[in-house]
C-alpha cells in the first residue's frame, strides 16, 4: 500500500521519529502547500498586504508491506494531531508492483 | 575531450583479416597490459610518485598503441603512409592517469586515405578496446585540421596538446610544424574565448568555490583542469616574461600542487576502478590515513589532510583566476565602462592615492606604501564600500609585501573602528574574500583560522565550515539586488538594517565553535567572542548583541520547521526570546543566509516564505504588543543594580521611580549606560523642565529628550526639527508612570546646519527648550522651512494607509499610518493627532526609503479612542498626508 500524509511542517520530526521507532524509515518527503478546510490568512506587513492563501504542508509519502500500513496509519495520526484545523489529511492506495532498481528486485522485497 | 562524430569507424564492418593471425595475439597482449597495470599500481601504492606513475602508464599506452597500430598495418598490408597517430588532451601531455581515456587522432593525409583506412582503424580501436584500454579516437584529415570547428571547441583544445605516437611522421611534422600554428594563430581570440567561456561554465557548475566537502579533484575550482586551463592560457597568448608572469616560487607551488591532486587522482581510479574524481569523505579518510601526496607518512586525521588539499587547490585555482583576469578576451561594454568609471570618480583623488580602478577592479599602483597595513586595510574597506573586488594582481602584490619581511609592516593591528567600517558596508562579502584569500582575515580574526578548509561531515553541507560562513555574507550583500524571488521579502531587510557589522562579524564567528572540541558547537564560538571581542575592544553592549546573534543563531530555523508559525503562542514564545524588532531583523537575516549558504538548493521558496512569515507575524506582534508589558522597577533587581553603578550616588528608589512604567521595549532596546544617562537627565528636570542630549551618529544624530507630557509635546518636537531642515528616519516616545517623557529621535541633517557649524548644536538645543516651554513661537520655524521644500516631487509614490487596531492593546487604540515620507511628516501627524485631542502612549517611527512607517499607541481621555473618533482621524489625516 501506498500511503499519502499531509502534515503540518511543525509535526513533521515528530511523526519522522515515531516512524522510525516502529520500524519505518524510507520515505520520501516534499515540501509542500495547499489547503482544505484551513483558509489562509493576511498578514499585513509596513502597508502591504502578504496573504497566504496556501499554507505550508509537508507531504509524506511511503510505500509499506500490507501488514505495517496499519501501524504506520495510526503512528501518523496520533504524532501529526494536535486537534485544529489543518492537521491534514492520510491517503491509502493499492501499488501494483515495487521494483528495487539496482538489484531489479520486486514485491515486498523490494520495500 | 569531446570527439566529434566518427563516420569513418563503422564496427559493424568485419576486418577482412584480423589480429588473431598476427605474430603477438590478443591472448598474449592482453594479459600482458593487465600485468603491467597492476605492477603499476603496486608500485604506486608502495610509493612511487603520481608523476612516476603517470609516466609508467603512458609509456604502456603509447607501446602498446604501437605495437597495434604497427600490427594491424602489417595484416592490412598497408604502409603508414598518409596516416598517423596523435596523442592528445592529458594523454598527449603524458597526464594519463589509471581509467583515463586514450585521446588519440587518425591524422589522415587525403579523403582517400580515410576511405581506405576504414576497416584498419576500426580494428585498432576495437583492439585497443579488447585489451583494456578506453580509446576515445577521432578522424581527421589535415585540411579538417586546419578548419576551426566552432561548435567543437574542446578538440582544438585537445589539439594543443598533441603528440606523434606512430605513422607517417611527416605527416605529423606537416600539421605540427606548417598547418596547426598558422591556423592556431588566425584562431587565438576565438580559443581564448572558448577557455574563457568553458572555464567560466565549469567553474559556475561547482558554485565558484573550491572549498567543497566532496571535491571533484578534476573538474572541481582547484583541480587539476584548472592548471590545465592555465597552461593553454599561457601557450596561447605566448606570455612574455614581466611582473605579470608566473615567478619561480609559483611554478614551484603549483608543481608541487600538480603532484599532489595527481596523486589523489591516481588512488581514486585505482580505489574505484573507473574513472571517478569525486573525492568522498571515506576515500578522504583513506587518503588521509596513508598520507596520500604528502611523503612523510604521518597519518593525518582526514580534516588535516583535507586542509593540504586546499592549500594545493588554492595554488590552482588562484593562478587560473589570474589568468583569466589578465587575459579577459571580451572588451568592456560601454555600459561597464561607464559603471567603472562612476566608481573610480568616487575616489577622493588626494597625494596618497595608491590604488586605481582598471576593468571593474582594484588594481594597486604604489606597492611600497602597502608595507603600512593601515593602508592595505583601507584598500578592503573602498573594495567593502563600493563592492569593486581586488584584482588577482593586487592581491599578488599585497601577498608579497606580507610574505617578504625586508618590508617591515607598520600598524599591523586592525582597529575595531577599521574593522567595523569593513563589515558594516554594503558589500562586506568582497572585502572579507580576498582577506581570506590573503591569509588577513585569519590575521586579524585568529579564531576564524580554526574553520579554515574545515571538512565537517553533514550531509547536507556542501561546502567547508568557512566557505560556508564568507558565502552567508556574500548572499546577503547580493540582497541589494536579490537575484531571484527568495531574496526579494529580505532585501529591505538588509538594506534597513542597522549595526550590520555587527551581523557580518556574527556570521563570521557563528560556526567558528565547529573548529574545537566542544560538544555544541555554539559554546564554541561564544568562547571565539569572547577573545575577539578582548583583543579587538568591542564595547560590551556591542558584544552582547554578537553574543545574542551567534547563541540564537538556530532559533529562527528550528521555530520554522517545528513549530506551528501560525500560533499566535508560538509568535510569541519567539518574541520573547528575541526581544526587540532590530534584533528580529538581524537575526531573520543571519538566518536568511545561513540556510541559504548551506547549498545551492537550500533555501527553497517554501523555507523562504515560512522564514518571511514568521518575521512578519513577529514583527507585528512586537509594534502591536509594546504597552502590554510595562516595568515594575522594583522587580528589576538586576537592572537597578547595574544602572546605580552608572548613575553615581543616585538612590535606588530615584531610579526606580525614573523607571516605573516605561514600556519593557524601553529596556530593550537601550543598554544600562544609556538608561543611566537618561536617568541623569531626568535628576536635572528640577532645574531645568526640558532635557536634550544630541549626539552625531554613523548615519546623522540622535536626540533625546526629556520632559513632562503634555499636550501636543511629539507634534511640537517634530516641528522644530522640521523646522531645522532634520529628516527624522526613526523614533520612540515612550513615557513612564509619573507622565515623564522619553522621546528619542534619529534624524538626517537634510543642509548639513549641524555639521558645517557645530556651534549651531547649541542654537538648536535651546530653540527647541524654548519652542516646548511656550517660550518661542514654533510657526516662524516653519514658515523659513516651508518655501526652502516647497515644489519638491518625491521620486518614489507610496500610497497612503490608515488602520486602527483595537485589539492589540488592552488599554490604547494602536493607528498605523504608511506613507510617503517628507521633511515635517510627524509634524503634520501629530499635529493632527493634538487637534483631536489623541494622547501619544508609545510612537514607534520608521522609514524605509521614501515610505514612512508609524505605529502610534493612542489614548482620549485616558481611554481607546470611540469608532467615531477613529473615523474623524482617518478623515483629517487623509486630508493632511494626501
Amino acid at each position: 500500500m501506498k500511503i499519502e500524509a499531509i502534515i503540518q511542517p511543525s509535526r513533521f520530526e515528530s511523526v519522522k521519529d515515531a516512524l522510525r521507532e516502529i520500524g519505518i524509515e524510507g520515505m520520501t518527503v516534499t515540501e509542500a502547500r495547499g489547503h482544505g478546510r484551513q483558509k489562509g490568512h493576511t498578514e499585513v506587513y509596513r502597508g502591504r498586504e502578504y496573504t497566504v492563501d496556501l499554507l505550508p504542508k509537508i507531504k509524506l509519502e511511503m510505500v509499506l508491506p500490507d501488514a505495517l500500513v496499519n501501524r504506520a496509519v495510526d503512528t501518523i495520526m496520533k504524532t501529526a494531531k494536535t486537534g485544529k484545523i489543518g492537521d491534514g489529511k492520510i491517503f491509502l492506495s493499492r501499488v501494483e508492483e515495487a521494483i528495487r532498481i539496482r538489484n531489479e528486485e520486486r514485491g515486498e522485497n523490494a520495500l | 575531450m569531446t570527439t566529434a562524430p566518427r563516420p569513418s569507424l563503422n564496427p559493424g564492418i568485419p576486418p577482412a583479416k584480423n589480429m588473431q593471425d598476427s605474430p603477438t595475439p590478443l591472448s598474449v597482449l592482453g594479459p600482458q597490459a593487465d600485468a603491467q597495470r597492476q605492477r603499476i599500481r603496486q608500485q604506486f601504492e608502495a610509493g612511487t610518485s603520481a608523476r612516476e606513475t603517470l609516466r609508467a602508464q603512458c609509456e604502456l599506452a603509447d607501446s602498446n598503441v604501437q605495437q597495434i597500430f604497427g600490427e594491424v598495418l602489417r595484416v592490412h598490408n598497408r604502409e603508414p603512409q598518409g596516416l598517423c597517430l596523435l596523442a592528445l588532451g592529458g594523454y598527449g601531455r603524458r597526464m594519463l592517469f589509471p581509467y583515463s581515456d586514450l585521446d588519440i587522432l587518425f591524422l589522415l593525409g587525403n579523403e582517400k586515405v580515410e576511405q581506405e583506412s576504414r576497416p584498419l582503424i576500426s580494428e585498432f580501436s576495437r583492439t585497443l578496446w579488447d585489451i583494456g584500454f578506453r580509446v576515445s579516437s577521432a578522424g581527421r584529415t589535415l585540411e579538417e585540421c586546419r578548419r576551426i570547428e566552432e561548435d567543437n571547441a574542446e578538440f582544438h583544445l585537445a589539439l594543443l596538446d598533441r603528440r606523434f605516437l606512430a605513422g607517417d611522421a611527416a605527416l605529423f611534422e606537416k600539421l605540427d610544424t606548417k598547418v596547426l600554428p598558422a591556423s592556431e594563430k588566425q584562431a587565438r581570440p576565438f580559443l581564448l574565448a572558448q577557455i574563457h567561456r568553458l572555464t567560466r561554465e565549469r567553474l559556475t557548475r561547482y558554485g565558484n568555490t573550491i572549498f567543497h566537502l566532496e571535491p571533484n579533484v578534476k573538474e572541481s575550482p582547484g583541480g587539476l583542469r584548472d592548471y590545465q586551463a592555465t597552461i593553454w592560457l599561457r601557450e596561447i597568448v605566448e606570455e612574455k616574461k614581466g611582473i605579470r608572469n608566473i615567478t619561480a616560487a609559483e611554478e614551484e607551488l603549483s608543481a608541487a600542487a600538480v603532484d599532489f591532486l595527481s596523486a589523489i587522482r591516481c588512488f581514486l581510479h585505482y580505489s574505484n576502478g573507473r574513472n571517478d574524481n569525486t573525492l568522498t569523505y571515506e576515500l578522504q579518510a583513506a587518503a588521509a590515513a596513508r598520507a596520500l601526496g604528502v611523503g612523510d607518512g604521518v597519518t593525518r586525521t582526514p580534516a588535516e589532510w583535507m586542509r593540504q588539499y586546499f592549500r594545493h587547490a588554492r595554488t590552482l585555482n588562484r593562478q587560473l583566476l589570474r589568468h583569466l583576469e589578465q587575459k579577459s578576451p571580451v572588451s568592456l561594454t560601454l555600459r561597464q565602462r561607464l559603471f567603472n568609471a562612476a566608481r573610480a570618480a568616487k575616489f577622493e583623488p588626494g597625494n596618497d592615492r595608491f590604488f586605481m580602478v582598471r576593468d571593474g577592479m582594484l588594481e594597486v599602483v604604489d606597492q611600497p606604501v602597502l608595507s603600512d597595513r593601515a593602508v592595505t586595510y583601507s584598500l578592503f574597506a573602498e573594495a567593502a564600500r563600493t563592492g569593486t573586488p581586488l584584482s588577482r594582481e593586487a592581491e599578488r602584490c599585497i601577498g608579497y609585501i606580507l610574505t617578504h619581511p625586508e618590508l617591515p609592516p607598520k600598524n599591523t593591528e586592525i582597529s575595531w573602528a577599521m574593522l567595523r567600517e569593513i563589515l558594516g558596508s554594503d558589500y562586506p562579502g568582497v572585502a572579507l574574500r580576498s582577506m581570506q584569500r590573503l591569509g588577513l582575515l585569519v590575521e586579524i580574526l585568529p579564531e576564524f583560522g580554526m574553520i579554515d578548509s574545515l571538512v565537517v561531515r553533514d550531509f547536507y553541507h556542501r561546502y567547508t565550515v568557512d566557505e560556508h560562513s564568507l558565502r552567508t555574507i556574500e548572499h546577503l550583500q547580493e540582497l541589494a539586488e536579490p537575484p531571484d524571488e527568495r531574496g526579494a521579502h529580505f532585501a529591505p531587510l538588509w538594506k534597513t538594517a542597522e549595526r550590520r557589522d555587527l551581523l557580518i562579524l556574527s556570521l563570521l564567528l557563528h560556526d567558528v565553535g565547529k573548529g574545537m572540541a566542544v560538544e555544541n558547537h555554539v559554546t564554541g564560538s561564544l568562547a571565539a567572542l569572547d577573545s575577539a571581542a578582548q583583543r579587538l575592544k568591542i564595547s560590551p553592549e556591542e558584544k552582547e548583541e554578537v553574543r545574542f546573534l551567534i547563541e540564537h543563531h538556530l532559533d529562527m530555523s528550528a521555530t520554522v520547521q517545528r513549530r506551528d508559525i501560525f500560533d499566535p503562542a508560538t509568535v510569541s514564545a519567539f518574541a520573547q526570546s528575541v526581544t526587540t524588532l532590530e534584533k528580529l531583523q538581524r537575526l531573520c537575516l543571519l538566518t536568511y543566509a545561513d540556510i541559504h549558504s548551506v547549498n545551492p538548493e537550500a533555501l527553497t521558496p517554501w523555507k523562504a516564505e515560512m522564514l518571511w512569515q514568521l518575521f512578519v507575524a513577529t514583527s507585528n506582534h512586537f509594534s502591536r504588543t509594546v504597552d502590554r508589558d510595562r516595568l515594575h522597577a522594583h522587580d528589576e533587581v538586576s537592572l537597578l543594580g547595574r544602572v546605580k553603578a552608572l548613575a553615581g550616588e543616585a538612590s535606588t528608589e530615584a531610579i526606580e521611580r525614573f523607571l516605573e512604567g516605561f514600556p519593557r521595549r524601553y529596556l530593550a532596546v537601550h543598554s544600562a549606560a544609556e538608561i543611566a544617562a537618561h536617568f541623569a537627565l531626568y535628576r536635572k528636570l528640577g532645574t531645568d523642565p526640558v532635557q536634550t542630549e544630541l549626539l552625531a551618529t554613523r548615519h546623522g544624530f540622535s536626540l533625546t529628550l526629556l520632559t513632562a507630557d503634555r499636550p501636543a509635546l511629539f507634534a511640537t518636537i517634530s516641528g522644530v526639527l522640521a523646522g531645522w531642515g532634520m529628516n527624522i528616519n526613526k523614533a520612540d516616545a515612550f513615557a513612564n508612570a509619573a507622565g515623564v517623557v522619553l522621546d528619542t529621535f534619529h534624524f538626517a541633517d537634510l543642509h548639513r546646519t549641524l555639521e558645517l557649524n557645530p556651534s549651531e548644536a547649541e542654537r538648536f538645543r535651546k530653540s527647541l527648550a524654548d519652542v516646548v516651554n511656550g517660550k518661542a513661537p514654533l510657526e516662524p520655524l516653519l514658515k523659513s522651512r516651508e518655501s526652502a521644500s516647497r515644489g519638491r516631487t518625491p521620486k518614489v509614490t507610496v500610497e497612503t494607509r490608515i488602520n486602527f487596531d483595537d485589539a492589540s492593546s488592552a488599554h490604547s487604540t494602536l493607528l498605523e499610518i504608511v506613507t510617503q515620507d517628507h521633511p515635517g511628516l510627524l509634524y503634520d501627524i501629530g499635529s493632527a493627532l493634538a487637534r483631536l485631542a489623541c494622547n501619544i502612549e508609545v510612537a514607534l517611527i520608521d522609514t524605509e526609503g521614501h515610505k514612512a512607517i508609524d505605529v502610534f499607541y493612542l489614548t482620549a481621555q485616558g481611554k481607546k479612542l470611540t469608532t467615531q473618533k477613529q473615523e474623524l482621524l482617518r478623515e483629517v489625516l487623509q486630508g493632511t498626508l494626501v
